[in-house]
């Protein structure tokens, strides 16, 4: 049997790991488990959420982007800024000079991910148009809800939206363009992604469904803005004399993609918030939401300005983004070459293979064995589901039991009572 | 008793060996559905489906379960007096049995057919009512056997096949 690895955004410093199992009692696939006083991941059930991440107060679970300097390997390099990067900063400094300051940091092109939206918007409604057999269709733009529903949904992978994000449809567009542009080979052209989150940092190195190499790494929020402040702070002369695209800023936001894509025959939902997240999956399951044509589902409350690697509180984020949407100039991307490319089915992504986590085993008669077992085990256990033995709670300490990752002795309660009989 | 019975032929054989009453399900999962409790109607068609999902039962037929025995709960919760959800699992299928506690129905083929409903006001603006849970129930299950008549209680055992 061949197991599949896969990649995670963020790591494990074992050394700074206290075992508290702060992050074990957050992640919602309950893929971490504290064994021996230190954290462990089930790679497979890990989602990228990020929650782990923003509880961990000892430093032991870190996002790794990639480091800047990697943007110097390439003859010429492009940086992808995700709309949530415009929330970032104080009003007193214009969006135009934060990403005149991106440029920069040693960057020949700076693309916007809201050039693209109103593109997006039509490609969204021609697809859910041309599937009317499946619905409700599922957006896809958030990778740790494509994670969770491979996870934890797999009944409904054919209703996702089997199109790139905007940052990757952007990614090869720009590609092509820039290597006939300035006669280069696709390869030697950095593209490198701007993220809020951890889940954009495991979809750039590993996307999804993808057929092709779309991006060369990605920064987080987070170290842009430092390395963005300074620059500002120095007093250096920008450059700010080009068009931003201003008006497509509000896509990050949760709420405004459904808006957009909602009209007279395309229904559409939003939802955000990972635990909202999971309920509206199941009643999509049971068949309770087929009167929607197109649901957007998010993990970080508030859209992606909620997701760990911004820097500014994600209200304050939103209203600042809200404010430079509605300020901004009426600026045209011109998306004809995009148009065109979409036409050609370029941005078709292949289907996505289930990553099942439920399951007890392959075989149904040993997975029935292994559920009577758990069920019997459940009953010996406190139900007080404390996390102390390292597994989320007593149901899965119990499930751990069964599959041989976990005995009896390792639920604390347990062991207690059993020193006072002993006594 | 009246009775309605629809069976996927491809299960024809197996009726006889379902309906046994000496066989021992490997799990059984039971849930007690209150008359008119909208807020937790559905929690046990929940339950039944992750322990489906952790058997690893092929998703598409992990929906059909999940979607007839919501319906049945629905039904039971707004036409009953309320009753009792009985999933039995076994290697190769699940038999639900929905015992209620009456009134009963007065005529089964009526309540077969889609559209047809005597829901009440109440079940109305709760957004059900719409006179489609037998027929959903029937179009997702391989065997489905109604037992009912007027002011008795009524018995729907839902079946469906793992492969």
């Amino acid at each position: 049997m061949t197991i599949k690895r896969y990649y995670h955004g963020f790591e494990i410093v074992k050394d700074n790991c206290t075992g508290c199992t702060s992050c074990v009692r957050v992640c919602p696939t309950e893929a971490m488990r504290v064994r021996e006083g230190k954290v462990e991941i089930d790679a497979t059930r890990c989602i990228d959420c990020g929650n782990c991440v923003s509880v961990c107060k000892y430093k032991a679970l870190v996002p790794h982007p990639d480091p800047l300097e990697k943007i110097r390997k390439f003859p010429y390099s492009a940086a992808i800024v995700t709309s949530a990067f415009a929330g970032q900063f104080s009003e007193n400094i214009s969006y135009k000079e934060v990403l005149a300051a991106v440029k920069k940091l040693g960057f020949n092109l700076v693309i916007e991910e809201s050039m693209i939206t109103g593109f997006m918007v039509r490609l969204i409604r021609e697809y859910v148009r041309e599937n009317k057999h499946i619905r409700p269709i599922l957006s896809s733009n958030c990778p740790a809800v494509v994670r969770l529903i491979q996870v934890r949904f797999p009944s409904l992978l054919p209703n996702l939206l089997l199109m790139e994000s905007p940052m990757g449809i952007l990614a090869q567009y720009y590609r092509q363009k820039i290597a006939d542009e300035q006669k280069l080979e696709p390869e030697e052209i950095g593209i490198f992604n701007i993220i809020p989150c951890i889940a954009e940092l495991t979809a750039t190195h590993a996307p999804e469904g993808a057929r092709q190499k779309l991006y060369d790494g990605a920064f987080s929020i987070k170290v842009i803005y430092n390395e963005v402040k300074q620059i500002l702070n120095s007093g250096e002369k920008l450059d700010t004399d080009f068009e931003s695209y201003d008006a497509g800023l509000a896509w990050t936001l949760s709420g405004v993609e459904a808006d957009l894509v909602d009209c007279d025959d395309i229904r559409t939902l939003s939802v955000n918030g990972i635990e909202n997240v999971k309920d509206v999956l199941s009643k999509v399951e049971d068949h309770y939401l087929d009167q929607y044509d197109y649901i957007v589902v998010r993990n970080c409350k508030n859209g992606c300005v909620g997701g760990v690697l911004n820097v500014e509180n994600p209200f304050v984020a939103m209203s600042r983004i809200k404010k430079l949407t509605k300020e901004a100039r009426k600026v045209e991307f011109d998306d004809s070459e995009i148009s065109e490319m979409n036409r050609q089915d370029a941005f078709k992504v292949d289907p996505i293979l289930p990553r099942s986590m439920m399951k007890l085993d392959p075989d149904i008669k040993i997975a029935l064995t292994k559920m009577k077992k758990l069920n019997e085990i459940l009953t010996q256990l406190p139900g007080l589901n404390c996390s102390a033995c390292g597994s989320p709670n007593c149901y899965s300490l119990a499930e751990d039991i069964v599959q041989g990752r976990a005995a009896l002795d390792d639920c604390i309660i347990l062991l207690k009572q059993t020193k006072e009989e002993e006594k | 008793m009246a009775e309605y019975i629809k069976v996927n032929p491809m299960y024809q054989d197996r009726i006889e060996e379902v309906f046994q009453t000496n066989i021992n399900p490997e799990i059984v999962l039971e849930f007690e559905i209150h008359e008119n409790d909208f807020v937790n109607s559905g929690k046990g068609s929940a339950e039944l489906k992750v322990t489906i999902k952790r058997l690893g039962v092929d998703p598409a037929i992990m929906r059909k379960v999940a979607v007839a025995a919501y319906e049945a709960e629905i039904n039971i919760t707004a036409h009953s007096r309320g009753g009792v959800m009985t999933s039995n699992i076994f290697p190769d299928y699940v038999h639900i049995v929905f015992q209620d506690r009456g009134p009963g129905i007065e005529d089964l083929s009526k309540a077969m057919t889609p559209g047809f409903s005597t829901a009440t006001d109440l079940v109305r603006e709760m957004g059900f009512g719409a006179g489609l849970g037998l027929p959903n129930i029937e179009r997702n299950s391989d065997i489905m056997k109604l037992d009912s008549a007027k002011n008795e209680s009524t018995k729907l055992d839902v079946i469906i096949f793992f492969h």
